[in-house]
């Protein structure tokens, strides 16, 4: 079976897995601070940062993209919002910043190596 | 009836005296009630009316009001905070006066609408240096997140040095002299509303106090308890003080500090805690304590727990669970912000030994970080459990330092570590 490496960065734990794998089968089990609540995708608690490898990543559901929405919003509190989310919204898509450099740890599969923080 | 207060010729407390309170949120004590401040600011082109009151004294805000401006003059209300106590009177006032614009936080969008309910809200969501003008009166805000809600600001009124606080500053004292130059002694009142309000929120106070030190203060008005205009900038000083780290800890920038908390029945667990001592010590740069949860007292712990990095917690299993004086220790934990720091259980068991896990979950429920799984040792450590918890103690300081090293571990034997841990619980259980 195809294999792959995914290293924590905060723990500077790497495990080596079958592609497939999702984050969360590992990161509690490491010790990484990657917090979780629902576990089903649907609270956006288990955002974590995506440092390197994000082309070996699992591709972004619809489900995992509109919680990265709603997160992002509510991260960018204080930020001079918003008459406009829906500029915003794409501009965030447009730039690659969302499904890029962050994910849900309950949602994102590896088929490649990469490294991984929690935010 | 009371009377309407005023501040100056332009600015009048219209708020509410609830002097048979007990306890307010569950968690505070109010042995002489308190009051809910409530403001009118009165400007060439219209009236702006700061916060409400709880719904339950609705009768003494809206009778205030009506002494000092008609409905049809209010052109904006002002929400520093949305919770319940501020905001009672809020939809009451919205039907009264619906031509009024509601001026709330950023953070407060969401919030609002959960509160009121409705779809056709009209609101200004407003941020640090917005202003709101009544022609020769000027409202500008303060974006003070997290004091004691997300959402939570204050707002200045420019022309006559005057500061809306909302609940900081605030106090659960109910004296109907109002002033503070006026009240009885609120001393003890504020230091304890700031203990249990503002505590867990000590950056945010920080940055707070940031934005609100430069400004001209002549009165402070907070949401609960007397108008601070004698001497205000004493109060945030006082603040400053109390946000401040308690006595200067005598470690340099670059050490950690790691407290070891434990209790034991028969000395096993403090045999443990003794060892982990040892072998965080072997950590340059940590500085380890150990304290015996025995001798002393959670209020002492909670602050000792504020300002280090790592927290270990030991105890023995008795009946299946963690003895009291460790959950009294975590659930202390909740007076303070513990968020991101180091975290970790320990400890000895007769026969099945569920503590240490449980203490985990709660350490892991309080957001803290846990990179290492807890030693549970069965009985008296033998000499190859007590290096064990060397180890334990030696690799918790090494993620403390951030120096661990690296390692390479297959998916198949991290799991299989894992189920065993669980399956031995399980079995022992029964």
């Amino acid at each position: 079976m195809a294999k792959a490496k995914v290293t924590f960065s905060d723990v500077n734990v790497t495990v080596n897995v079958p592609v497939g794998t999702r984050i969360i089968e590992l990161s509690e089990a490491v010790g990484s601070y990657i917090a979780y609540n629902c576990r089903e995708g649907d609270c956006g608690v288990c955002l974590f940062e995506v440092i390197k490898g994000q082309e070996n990543l699992s591709e972004l559901s619809k489900e995992e993209k509109a919680v990265l929405l709603a997160r992002f919003h509510e991260i960018m509190e204080g930020w001079r919002a918003t008459n406009n989310l829906e500029a915003l919204q794409a501009k965030m898509q447009r730039e690659n910043f969302i499904g890029k450099h962050c994910r849900l740890a309950c949602q994102t599969q590896v088929f490649g190596d990469v490294i991984v923080a929690p935010i | 009836m009371t009377q309407p207060v005023w501040l100056s010729e332009r600015v009048q407390w219209i708020g509410a005296f609830d002097p048979g309170m007990r306890s307010f949120d569950i968690i505070l004590k109010t042995p002489n009630g308190t009051t809910y401040n409530a403001y009118a600011v009165r400007g060439s082109e219209g009236v702006a009316v700061i916060d409400t009151v709880k719904a339950e004294c609705a009768e003494q805000f809206f009778a205030h009001l009506e002494a000092v401006a008609r409905y049809d003059e209010i052109k904006v209300i002002i929400l520093n905070h949305l919770e319940p106590d501020h905001t009672g009177a809020l939809p009451e006032l919205m039907r009264r006066a619906p031509q009024a614009k509601l001026y709330i936080s950023q953070s407060a969008q969401l919030m609002l609408k959960a509160l009121l309910n409705r779809k056709d809200l009209d609101f200004t969501a407003v941020i640090t240096g917005d202003t709101v003008s009544l022609g020769d009166r000027t409202l500008r805000f303060l974006h003070t997140p997290y004091l004691h809600w997300p959402d939570t600001q204050c707002t200045y009124l420019e022309e006559e040095f005057i500061l809306f606080s909302g609940d900081v500053f605030g106090c659960h004292f109910c004296d109907k002299r109002l002033y503070n130059d006026k009240v009885g002694d609120f001393r003890f009142a504020f230091e304890y509303y700031y203990t249990h309000i503002m505590r867990p929120f000590r950056e945010h106070v920080i940055n707070a106090l940031a934005l609100i030190e430069p400004l001209t203060i002549n009165i402070i008005a907070p949401t609960h308890g007397p108008i601070l205009r004698d001497q205000p900038t004493r109060y945030i000083e006082r603040y400053r003080e109390l946000s401040a780290q308690r006595l200067q800890n005598e470690i340099n920038a670059e050490e950690k500090t790691l407290i070891v908390f434990y209790i034991s029945a028969y000395g096993s667990t403090t045999q443990m805690a003794e060892m982990i001592r040892e072998g965080a010590e072997q950590v340059p740069g940590v500085r380890v304590s150990l304290y015996d949860m025995e001798g002393g007292d959670t209020d002492l712990f909670v602050d000792l727990v504020e300002d280090a990095d790592g927290i270990l917690v030991g105890s023995p299993t008795i009946n299946g669970d963690a003895v009291k004086p460790a959950w009294d220790l975590l659930s202390s934990f909740a007076k303070i912000n513990v968020r991101g720091k180091l975290a970790g259980a320990f400890g000895s068991y007769g026969w099945s030994g569920e503590a240490v896990r449980m203490l985990e979950d709660r350490l892991r429920g309080l957001k803290m970080r846990l990179p290492l799984e807890g030693v549970r040792i069965k009985l008296i450590p033998s000499l190859e459990e007590l290096e064990q918890c060397r180890q334990y103690g030696l690799e918790a300081a090494e993620h403390l330092m951030g120096v661990n090293a690296p390692r390479v571990l297959e998916m198949a034997d991290l799991l299989a570590a894992r189920k065993q841990t669980t399956e031995e619980l399980s079995v022992v259980t029964i």
